[in-house]
Protein backbone atom coordinates (compact mmCIF):
# COMPACT_ATOMS: atom_id res chain seq x y z
CA UNK A 1 0.00 0.00 0.00
CA UNK A 2 1.19 3.48 -0.84
CA UNK A 3 0.70 6.06 1.89
CA UNK A 4 0.36 9.81 1.83
CA UNK A 5 0.46 11.92 4.98
CA UNK A 6 0.51 15.69 5.18
CA UNK A 7 -0.34 17.99 8.06
CA UNK A 8 -0.41 21.67 8.87
CA UNK A 9 -1.51 24.24 11.43
CA UNK A 10 -4.44 26.55 10.75
CA UNK A 11 -4.77 29.77 12.75
CA UNK A 12 -8.41 29.32 13.75
CA UNK A 13 -10.26 27.18 16.30
CA UNK A 14 -10.88 23.63 15.10
CA UNK A 15 -14.66 24.14 15.27
CA UNK A 16 -14.51 27.01 12.77
CA UNK A 17 -12.30 25.12 10.34
CA UNK A 18 -14.55 22.08 10.73
CA UNK A 19 -17.58 24.17 9.72
CA UNK A 20 -15.83 24.85 6.44
CA UNK A 21 -14.50 21.37 5.64
CA UNK A 22 -17.18 19.02 7.03
CA UNK A 23 -19.55 19.56 4.08
CA UNK A 24 -18.78 16.58 1.83
CA UNK A 25 -20.23 18.55 -1.05
CA UNK A 26 -18.39 21.75 -0.16
CA UNK A 27 -14.99 21.25 -1.84
CA UNK A 28 -15.57 23.96 -4.49
CA UNK A 29 -16.06 26.46 -1.64
CA UNK A 30 -12.60 25.95 -0.19
CA UNK A 31 -10.41 23.85 -2.49
CA UNK A 32 -8.99 25.76 -5.48
CA UNK A 33 -8.60 22.58 -7.57
CA UNK A 34 -12.32 21.73 -7.58
CA UNK A 35 -14.68 23.39 -10.02
CA UNK A 36 -18.06 21.95 -9.04
CA UNK A 37 -19.56 19.16 -6.99
CA UNK A 38 -22.88 17.47 -6.40
CA UNK A 39 -24.14 14.65 -4.22
CA UNK A 40 -25.64 11.80 -6.21
CA UNK A 41 -29.26 10.77 -5.73
CA UNK A 42 -29.99 14.09 -3.95
CA UNK A 43 -28.82 12.66 -0.62
CA UNK A 44 -27.75 14.97 2.21
CA UNK A 45 -23.98 15.59 2.21
CA UNK A 46 -23.62 14.32 5.78
CA UNK A 47 -25.37 11.02 5.13
CA UNK A 48 -22.66 8.40 5.50
CA UNK A 49 -22.54 6.38 2.30
CA UNK A 50 -23.41 9.31 0.03
CA UNK A 51 -21.40 9.86 -3.14
CA UNK A 52 -19.93 13.17 -4.28
CA UNK A 53 -19.45 13.60 -7.99
CA UNK A 54 -17.12 16.47 -8.76
CA UNK A 55 -15.06 18.00 -11.52
CA UNK A 56 -11.55 19.37 -11.21
CA UNK A 57 -10.52 22.65 -12.82
CA UNK A 58 -8.83 20.58 -15.56
CA UNK A 59 -12.11 18.81 -16.32
CA UNK A 60 -11.33 15.46 -14.71
CA UNK A 61 -14.32 13.81 -13.05
CA UNK A 62 -14.04 12.00 -9.72
CA UNK A 63 -16.60 10.08 -7.63
CA UNK A 64 -15.95 9.59 -3.94
CA UNK A 65 -18.01 7.90 -1.23
CA UNK A 66 -18.30 9.11 2.36
CA UNK A 67 -17.30 6.24 4.66
CA UNK A 68 -17.19 7.99 8.02
CA UNK A 69 -17.98 11.42 9.45
CA UNK A 70 -17.54 12.49 13.06
CA UNK A 71 -18.55 15.88 14.41
CA UNK A 72 -17.20 14.73 17.77
CA UNK A 73 -13.69 13.75 16.67
CA UNK A 74 -13.80 16.08 13.66
CA UNK A 75 -12.74 13.66 10.97
CA UNK A 76 -14.04 12.57 7.60
CA UNK A 77 -13.08 9.36 5.78
CA UNK A 78 -13.88 8.62 2.15
CA UNK A 79 -12.95 6.34 -0.71
CA UNK A 80 -12.50 6.91 -4.43
CA UNK A 81 -14.99 5.04 -6.59
CA UNK A 82 -13.89 6.40 -9.96
CA UNK A 83 -11.08 8.69 -11.02
CA UNK A 84 -8.61 9.10 -13.89
CA UNK A 85 -5.72 8.31 -11.50
CA UNK A 86 -4.09 4.86 -11.88
CA UNK A 87 -4.87 3.66 -8.36
CA UNK A 88 -7.23 1.35 -6.47
CA UNK A 89 -8.49 0.83 -2.93
CA UNK A 90 -8.00 4.51 -2.14
CA UNK A 91 -9.17 5.55 1.33
CA UNK A 92 -8.42 9.01 2.71
CA UNK A 93 -9.01 10.73 6.06
CA UNK A 94 -9.09 14.41 6.90
CA UNK A 95 -8.84 15.17 10.61
CA UNK A 96 -8.78 18.26 12.81
CA UNK A 97 -7.37 18.36 16.33
CA UNK A 98 -7.50 21.45 18.57
CA UNK A 99 -4.21 22.98 19.70
CA UNK A 100 -4.88 24.11 23.27
CA UNK A 101 -2.09 26.72 23.18
CA UNK A 102 -3.43 29.49 20.95
CA UNK A 103 -6.60 29.54 18.84
CA UNK A 104 -5.16 27.12 16.32
CA UNK A 105 -5.79 23.64 15.08
CA UNK A 106 -3.72 20.78 13.73
CA UNK A 107 -4.99 19.42 10.43
CA UNK A 108 -4.00 16.04 8.99
CA UNK A 109 -4.88 14.61 5.62
CA UNK A 110 -3.80 11.08 4.81
CA UNK A 111 -4.51 8.40 2.24
CA UNK A 112 -3.70 4.80 1.46
CA UNK A 113 -4.06 3.12 -1.90
CA UNK A 114 -2.72 0.40 -4.19
CA UNK A 115 -1.02 1.18 -7.49
CA UNK A 116 1.62 0.06 -9.92
CA UNK A 117 4.98 0.62 -8.14
CA UNK A 118 6.14 2.60 -11.17
CA UNK A 119 3.38 5.15 -10.54
CA UNK A 120 3.73 5.38 -6.76
CA UNK A 121 6.15 8.31 -6.44
CA UNK A 122 4.18 10.44 -8.88
CA UNK A 123 0.86 9.65 -7.22
CA UNK A 124 2.14 10.23 -3.68
CA UNK A 125 3.80 13.49 -4.74
CA UNK A 126 0.75 14.73 -6.59
CA UNK A 127 -1.83 13.80 -3.95
CA UNK A 128 0.22 15.00 -0.97
CA UNK A 129 2.04 17.90 -2.55
CA UNK A 130 -0.78 19.25 -4.69
CA UNK A 131 -4.27 17.96 -3.90
CA UNK A 132 -3.92 18.00 -0.11
CA UNK A 133 -1.35 20.78 0.30
CA UNK A 134 -3.28 23.07 -2.08
CA UNK A 135 -6.29 22.58 0.18
CA UNK A 136 -4.18 23.47 3.24
CA UNK A 137 -2.79 26.56 1.54
CA UNK A 138 -6.27 27.72 0.63
CA UNK A 139 -7.50 27.27 4.23
CA UNK A 140 -4.41 29.10 5.50
CA UNK A 141 -5.17 32.01 3.17
CA UNK A 142 -8.74 32.07 4.43
CA UNK A 143 -8.10 31.67 8.17
CA UNK A 144 -4.43 32.54 8.44
CA UNK A 145 -1.81 29.86 8.98
CA UNK A 146 1.59 29.42 10.44
CA UNK B 1 -13.33 11.26 35.80
CA UNK B 2 -11.57 14.51 34.82
CA UNK B 3 -9.75 14.54 31.53
CA UNK B 4 -6.94 16.95 30.80
CA UNK B 5 -5.69 17.61 27.28
CA UNK B 6 -2.95 20.08 26.45
CA UNK B 7 -1.23 20.51 23.13
CA UNK B 8 1.26 22.80 21.50
CA UNK B 9 3.33 23.39 18.40
CA UNK B 10 7.11 23.07 18.61
CA UNK B 11 9.19 24.72 15.90
CA UNK B 12 11.43 21.67 15.48
CA UNK B 13 11.09 18.28 13.74
CA UNK B 14 9.48 15.45 15.72
CA UNK B 15 12.76 13.51 15.78
CA UNK B 16 14.44 16.34 17.69
CA UNK B 17 11.60 16.59 20.24
CA UNK B 18 11.44 12.82 20.59
CA UNK B 19 15.18 12.74 21.34
CA UNK B 20 14.48 14.90 24.39
CA UNK B 21 11.27 13.37 25.76
CA UNK B 22 11.75 9.68 24.90
CA UNK B 23 13.95 9.00 27.93
CA UNK B 24 11.50 8.09 30.72
CA UNK B 25 14.22 8.97 33.20
CA UNK B 26 15.29 12.20 31.50
CA UNK B 27 12.59 14.58 32.75
CA UNK B 28 14.79 15.91 35.54
CA UNK B 29 17.03 17.31 32.78
CA UNK B 30 14.34 19.65 31.48
CA UNK B 31 11.21 19.84 33.68
CA UNK B 32 11.52 22.67 36.23
CA UNK B 33 9.41 20.87 38.83
CA UNK B 34 11.65 17.80 38.99
CA UNK B 35 14.78 17.74 41.10
CA UNK B 36 16.02 14.19 40.55
CA UNK B 37 14.89 10.92 39.03
CA UNK B 38 16.00 7.32 38.85
CA UNK B 39 14.68 4.08 37.38
CA UNK B 40 14.07 1.42 40.00
CA UNK B 41 15.94 -1.91 39.93
CA UNK B 42 18.54 -0.41 37.57
CA UNK B 43 16.35 -1.18 34.58
CA UNK B 44 16.80 0.63 31.28
CA UNK B 45 14.44 3.60 30.94
CA UNK B 46 13.01 2.29 27.67
CA UNK B 47 12.00 -1.06 29.18
CA UNK B 48 8.19 -1.07 29.19
CA UNK B 49 7.09 -1.69 32.76
CA UNK B 50 10.00 0.17 34.36
CA UNK B 51 9.26 2.53 37.24
CA UNK B 52 10.70 6.03 37.61
CA UNK B 53 11.11 7.19 41.14
CA UNK B 54 11.54 10.94 41.30
CA UNK B 55 11.61 13.86 43.65
CA UNK B 56 10.06 17.26 43.05
CA UNK B 57 11.77 20.53 43.90
CA UNK B 58 9.38 20.79 46.87
CA UNK B 59 10.62 17.45 48.21
CA UNK B 60 7.60 15.32 47.28
CA UNK B 61 8.37 11.80 46.07
CA UNK B 62 6.50 10.16 43.16
CA UNK B 63 6.62 6.85 41.32
CA UNK B 64 5.36 6.36 37.77
CA UNK B 65 5.33 3.27 35.58
CA UNK B 66 5.95 3.18 31.84
CA UNK B 67 2.99 1.42 30.16
CA UNK B 68 3.70 1.97 26.45
CA UNK B 69 6.62 3.24 24.43
CA UNK B 70 6.57 3.49 20.65
CA UNK B 71 9.41 4.84 18.54
CA UNK B 72 7.20 4.36 15.47
CA UNK B 73 4.37 6.57 16.72
CA UNK B 74 6.67 8.66 18.91
CA UNK B 75 4.38 8.14 21.86
CA UNK B 76 4.44 6.84 25.41
CA UNK B 77 1.97 6.22 28.22
CA UNK B 78 2.48 5.97 31.93
CA UNK B 79 0.54 5.72 35.15
CA UNK B 80 1.06 7.10 38.65
CA UNK B 81 1.82 4.54 41.34
CA UNK B 82 2.54 6.75 44.34
CA UNK B 83 1.94 10.45 44.79
CA UNK B 84 1.34 12.83 47.69
CA UNK B 85 -1.51 14.57 45.81
CA UNK B 86 -5.00 13.06 45.40
CA UNK B 87 -4.66 11.68 41.87
CA UNK B 88 -5.98 8.16 41.47
CA UNK B 89 -6.13 5.87 38.44
CA UNK B 90 -4.01 8.46 36.66
CA UNK B 91 -2.97 7.37 33.16
CA UNK B 92 -1.25 9.81 30.84
CA UNK B 93 -0.46 9.70 27.13
CA UNK B 94 2.17 11.71 25.28
CA UNK B 95 2.31 11.76 21.51
CA UNK B 96 4.16 13.67 18.81
CA UNK B 97 2.70 14.22 15.35
CA UNK B 98 4.72 15.56 12.42
CA UNK B 99 3.57 18.82 10.86
CA UNK B 100 4.79 18.20 7.32
CA UNK B 101 4.00 21.80 6.41
CA UNK B 102 7.16 23.41 7.83
CA UNK B 103 8.71 20.28 9.42
CA UNK B 104 7.44 21.07 12.92
CA UNK B 105 5.83 19.10 15.74
CA UNK B 106 2.31 18.88 17.16
CA UNK B 107 2.69 17.63 20.72
CA UNK B 108 -0.30 16.33 22.66
CA UNK B 109 -0.22 15.42 26.36
CA UNK B 110 -3.35 14.11 28.03
CA UNK B 111 -4.60 12.15 31.02
CA UNK B 112 -7.59 10.90 32.91
CA UNK B 113 -7.74 10.41 36.64
CA UNK B 114 -10.02 10.21 39.67
CA UNK B 115 -9.87 12.74 42.46
CA UNK B 116 -12.09 13.49 45.47
CA UNK B 117 -15.20 15.56 44.87
CA UNK B 118 -14.36 19.25 45.16
CA UNK B 119 -10.72 18.87 44.13
CA UNK B 120 -11.30 18.32 40.44
CA UNK B 121 -10.60 21.92 39.37
CA UNK B 122 -7.48 22.16 41.49
CA UNK B 123 -6.07 18.87 40.22
CA UNK B 124 -6.96 19.69 36.61
CA UNK B 125 -5.08 22.98 36.94
CA UNK B 126 -2.11 21.31 38.61
CA UNK B 127 -1.80 18.61 35.94
CA UNK B 128 -2.62 20.77 32.91
CA UNK B 129 -0.69 23.91 33.76
CA UNK B 130 1.81 22.81 36.40
CA UNK B 131 2.96 19.66 34.60
CA UNK B 132 2.00 19.70 30.92
CA UNK B 133 2.19 23.36 29.90
CA UNK B 134 5.24 23.89 32.11
CA UNK B 135 6.73 20.82 30.44
CA UNK B 136 6.06 22.17 26.95
CA UNK B 137 7.75 25.45 27.82
CA UNK B 138 10.66 23.70 29.49
CA UNK B 139 11.34 21.42 26.53
CA UNK B 140 11.21 24.37 24.14
CA UNK B 141 13.67 26.29 26.31
CA UNK B 142 15.88 23.21 26.69
CA UNK B 143 15.96 22.80 22.90
CA UNK B 144 16.45 26.51 22.31
CA UNK B 145 13.39 26.77 20.06
CA UNK B 146 10.89 29.59 20.33
CA UNK B 147 7.29 30.12 19.31
CA UNK B 148 6.85 31.73 15.91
Amino acid sequence: MARVYVSTVISAPASRVWERVRDFNGLPRWHPGIRDSRIEDALPADKVGCIRNFNLQNGDNIREQLLGLSDYDMFCTYSILESPMPLEDYVATLRLTPVTEGDRCFMEWSAEFSCDPADEDDLVGNIGGHVFQDGFDSLKRHFGGS
Amino acid sequence: MPRVVKSTIVNAPTDAVWDVIRDFNGHDQWHPAIASSQIERAQPSDKVGCVRNFRLEDGANLREQLLTLSDLEQSFSYCLLDTPVPLFNYVSHVRLFPITDGDRTFWEWESRFDTPRGQSDEMTELVGEGIYVAGFNAVKAHMGVFDA
